[in-house]
């Protein structure tokens, strides 16, 4: 009886989530585009083929693996910074702490539009402080090898509060008792940091690692509103390729197998990510 | 150390604000002076970039509105159905539930963007398109996955004795989780609202692809609509202005219930 | 239960009524007609459309939905309203290049039935092109486009002829110190670099996709010297560096300010070179694209216009607005107010229109000679193929040899992919 309550969540998730991991594994072995007049026809893995032969497919893979890693890294890091200050106890913290949460609070489109005026040559600010600082125009959307690092702004600026807000969850979870336990037996704030909160804050980290991870890996709000994958392709992630298969080129049988191609790189990352952790973590308890 | 921790708390809200401000600095500035840093002080500032937003047409608090009502809709939606579903999850048998509760850590972790297409041929075979309330259904099952963790943990950390007093009141299962359970981990459910509805209020590329007619468009999507740039001039003002607009909703949001965002996360995301 | 029968029996009854009042009412009430267009062409049309509407009282309403600004976003909206079923659209304005995708996938009506042969045969030239799929006439065009040679008067006597020409004026003048550059064009990675590239490659000789074949001509010679002409603008100097970056726009404001003898743009430029605010204005001339020796001029077809859709209720008041919109009384109004090329014959010998424009003689001209972007449903892929290959040329990451071929192999991959099914 009580399982029965499980049903209807679990029939929306399967309808959601289920039908169409099916629905896309049949579409990728099947031609349905504008050529075949959108209708499906078997093409007998035509699809797979021209995916492990399409140049773009695996630059967008590069890319987005890149935008993902660098971003990632990065908002780890600031968020174990920011994590650490809203866990002390100061004056307005909870203002501060309100502040540091807008950014992850508004939709991604609207600041995806802000930051392409906050970059915008030669108009923007970013352009006046390099002429304030007599530097040559930056171009930054218009430089296919710097925009996706403004890719990386948006998208840190974005989602650092809410990797921060785990961590924090995680601060609190660690007890004072064992920070005055180390404190006693002469340790300082140092080495509180590294043998302390780093190691009970792991599986944190890793959440936070993975959450944020498989979320960069399917990045395209941002993308499509701030650079629309330009300048030439150079920002274009896998999420925007499958987009534009779909919507532009409609080609959707492609724009399937992009999608679960997509999704078994990501599962690919994810899992070697948690092996070079866990191997990490191995070797360093054999050196101790 | 003091004066250290003065200076990091002004660098985050620095790096959280100065984006933001540049925006409501820009969105009061009129175009002239946009372009042409030597403007005077009279041609400078102006309210003409939000009397352009607010009477274009559709006016752009109708996608405030729009947002709003999604969002409201898949909030309620989705705690009607994740509250039992989080209750019972904790009354099945404990290998169940952890299984089921890595398959909801791994919906939870997919990039749902992925499933646009396959939403749209939904959405084309059962007569979604251009309906608001339609993109309720995509949101609540999106967001099911993490309420019904969030709530699970939350039913779980109650003590049982209490359940088990009800009981023996003789109330029965609606009545227990009507009177008993459900007003206890209300806390939780807050959050657990919160965050569906700020997922449903940004969401993108769902919104983007069910909705074609311009009244019924949410806010992300008709932000993102008129970031197309003119032929002829860089409506930048305008642009700003919509960004503040579309910002304001949320600044008071997160001001009224940040407490409840952060105990939310901290308080049951990752047990779960 | 003759108690429930008979409620049943009123609720039947008002029912009833109510739909046949509805439908009495709904007959009463105007047609509604929706077609959908560019932000800029809405913006432009509005006292057409007021016209229309007063002109149709009670009988068809027409609305404009204002699309996007950005040509590709007007593209989106229009292709995720017809995947989601029920567009909200009758008609839509569409790019000449967007005809064999639509079309393929089966959203347009044919016009055949309100569309004659007299009617085409009052069509200019080059504005037949481009409106029709498989022999099927799907779009008729409200506006002509083309690529043109802008070239300031002043600093030449004679526009260029040929690529060698052009390079040699170019550097001439840029010598004297007159301007800092001498050629100014679309080379940012994007659906205007194909356009300059198409207009190059014909003026050696080249063929990009052979009309009704998969044979595809990227790598011929003529290609190769088209891609290496290109090139060479930017490493002579003759092109400013910045021209990989830029889009219409850019070029426009390089040449409105005055700091280049040349530019290659579509005919809208010409109305902003001649504002009076203009520094340029009056040394402006304007021609059709240099060739190679032997080989004919052309001119990019870019072309907008309106097609009817399968799904609309009511496709002859739909006809009805279209046949009103591109009406020579409305290519005129849009002539001496936006400069939109018309696309009717007549109105090149328009006394009116000449006595306004000393540029309409030319773009007859140019019309004669427009040569069109290849007509597949596979365009948009293949012309990123394009795009992206050229782009690494202009940017001097790869040599033209090898990314030609690959713009070759990438092609004819995407053709036999599509040909396979």
């Amino acid at each position: 009886m009580i399982q029965l309550l499980l049903l209807p969540a679990a029939l929306l998730i399967a309808l959601v989530f289920g039908i169409p991991l099916i629905r896309y594994c049949w579409l990728s072995v099947h031609a349905n585009s504008v050529v075949t007049g959108l209708v499906a026809i078997p093409n007998h893995g035509a699809n797979w083929l021209r995916l492990f032969n399409d140049e773009r497919f695996w630059q967008d893979s590069a890319q987005t693996a890149r935008f993902a890693f660098v971003s990632v890294s990065l908002e780890l890091l600031l968020a174990l910074a920011i994590a650490l200050l809203l866990d002390q106890r100061w004056r307005g913290r909870g203002v501060v702490r309100a502040i540091t949460l807008l950014p992850w609070a508004l939709p991604t489109t609207v600041m995806a539009l802000g930051w392409r005026w906050i970059f915008n040559t030669p108009y923007g600010p970013i352009e006046q402080l390099a002429v304030l600082f007599r530097l040559p125009p930056l171009n930054i959307l218009s430089n296919p090898d710097i925009t996706w690092l403004a890719t990386v702004v948006g998208d840190v600026w974005k989602t650092t509060p809410f990797v921060a807000l785990i961590l924090l969850a995680g601060l609190q979870t660690i007890p004072n008792d064992l920070y005055e336990a180390f404190y006693l037996e002469g340790g300082n704030p140092r080495a509180a940091f590294f043998k302390v909160t780093l190691p009970l804050l792991q599986p944190y980290l890793l959440l936070g690692l993975l959450f944020r991870l498989a979320q960069a890996f399917g990045v395209f709000d941002l993308i499509q509103v701030m650079t629309g994958g330009g300048p030439a392709s150079s920002t274009e992630s896998l999420a925007l390729y499958a987009y534009l298969n779909a919507m532009r080129f409609l080609d959707f049988g492609y724009s399937a197998t992009v999608m679960i191609g997509s999704f078994l790189l990501l599962v690919f990352i994810c899992l070697f990510s948690w092996l070079v952790i866990y191997q990490t973590r191995h070797l360093r308890g054999v050196f101790k | 150390m003091i004066r250290t921790r003065k200076l990091w708390i002004t660098a985050l809200l620095l790096w959280s604000l100065a984006p933001l401000l540049w925006q409501v600095y820009t969105s009061f500035c009129s175009n002239e002076s946009l372009l042409h840093t030597l403007t005077d002080h009279q041609s400078r500032w102006t309210l003409e970039n939000y009397r352009q937003v607010l009477t274009a047409n559709p006016p752009f608090w109708r996608y405030l509105l729009n947002s709003a009502l999604v969002g409201i809709t898949s909030t309620g939606l989705t705690l009607l159905i994740a509250i039992p579903a989080a209750y019972s999850l904790v009354k099945v048998p404990r290998n169940v539930a952890r299984g089921a509760k890595l398959f909801l850590l791994g919906a939870a972790l997919f990039p749902y963007v992925l499933l646009f297409l396959a939403l749209l041929e939904l959405a084309r075979n059962l007569n979604l398109g251009n309906n608001l309330l339609a993109l309720s259904f995509p949101y609540t099952a999106l967001s099911m996955p993490l309420a019904v963790l969030l709530l699970s943990s939350a039913f779980r950390d109650l003590p049982s004795e209490l359940e088990e007093a009800a009981r023996v009141e003789g109330l029965g299962l609606w009545q227990r989780l009507r009177w008993v359970l459900i007003p206890l981990i209300a806390p939780a459910t807050a959050s657990t609202a919160i965050l569906v509805f700020l997922f449903s209020w940004n969401e993108y590329p769902i919104a983007l692809t069910w909705i074609s007619s311009a009244d019924l468009l949410t806010l992300p999507v008709a932000i993102a609509r008129i970031a197309g740039s003119s032929v002829y001039s860089i409506p930048y003002g305008a642009y700003a202005a919509a960004t503040v607009l579309g910002a304001l909703p949320l600044l008071l949001l997160v001001i009224i219930f940040q407490r409840q965002i952060v105990s939310g996360l901290t308080q049951g995301a990752i047990k779960g | 239960m003759n108690r429930r029968t008979g409620w049943g029996l009123a609720l039947f009854l008002v029912l009833t009524s109510l739909a046949v009042l509805t439908s009495w009412a709904l007959s009463l009430r105007p047609i509604r007609i929706n077609v959908l267009m560019p932000a800029s062409f809405a913006d432009q049309t509005t006292e057409l459309v007021r016209k229309f509407n007063a002109d149709h009282t009670g009988k068809i309403n027409l609305r404009v939905t204002r699309g996007p600004l950005e040509t590709e976003a007007v593209s989106d909206l229009a292709i995720s309203s017809l995947l989601l079923g029920k567009s909200p659209f009758d008609a839509l304005l569409i790019d000449v290049t967007w005809l064999p995708k639509y079309a393929a996938a089966g959203w347009l009506a044919p016009l055949d039935p309100w569309i004659d042969q007299q009617a085409i045969d009052s069509l200019a030239p080059g504005a037949q092109l481009g409106n029709s799929y498989k022999d099927q006439i799907y779009r008729w065009p409200l506006v002509a486009d083309m690529g043109l040679l802008y070239w300031r008067t002043d600093l030449m006597k004679e526009p260029p002829k040929t690529p060698q020409e052009l390079l040699e004026i170019s550097q001439r003048i840029q010598q004297e110190g007159r301007v800092p550059y001498g050629y100014v064009w679309q080379g940012r990675q994007y659906e205007g670099l194909s356009c300059v590239f198409l207009e190059v490659l014909d003026g050696f000789g080249g063929k990009w996709l052979t009309p009704g074949t998969d044979i595809v001509g990227l790598n011929s010679p003529a290609s190769q010297k088209a891609a290496s002409w290109l090139r060479k603008l930017i490493s002579s100097g003759v092109s400013p560096k910045a021209v990989i970056n830029y889009a219409e726009n850019e070029t426009l404001q390089l040449f409105k300010s005055g700091d280049a003898a040349l530019m290659r743009n579509w005919p809208y430029a010409w109305g902003e070179v001649q504002k009076t605010n203009s520094p340029i204005k009056g040394k402006v001339g304007v021609t059709t694209m240099v060739a190679a020796p032997g080989h004919k001029s052309t001119a990019t077809l870019g072309s907008w216009g309106f097609s009817i859709l399968k799904g609309s209720s009511n496709p002859d008041a739909a006809a009805e607005v279209i046949a009103f919109l591109t009406s020579t009384y409305a290519q005129k109004q849009l002539f001496l107010k936006n400069s939109y090329t018309p696309t009717k014959a007549e109105l090149f010998n328009d006394p009116e229109l000449l006595a306004k424009s000393t540029i309409l003689p030319i773009l007859a001209e140019a019309l004669q000679s427009t040569e069109q972007r290849p007509q597949t449903p596979l365009y948009a892929q293949i012309s990123d193929v394009l795009q992206r290959q050229l782009s690494s040329i202009l940017t001097g990451k790869s040599n033209v040899n090898t990314a030609m071929d690959r713009a070759q192999r990438n092609t004819e991959q995407i053709l036999l992919a599509a040909g396979e099914t």
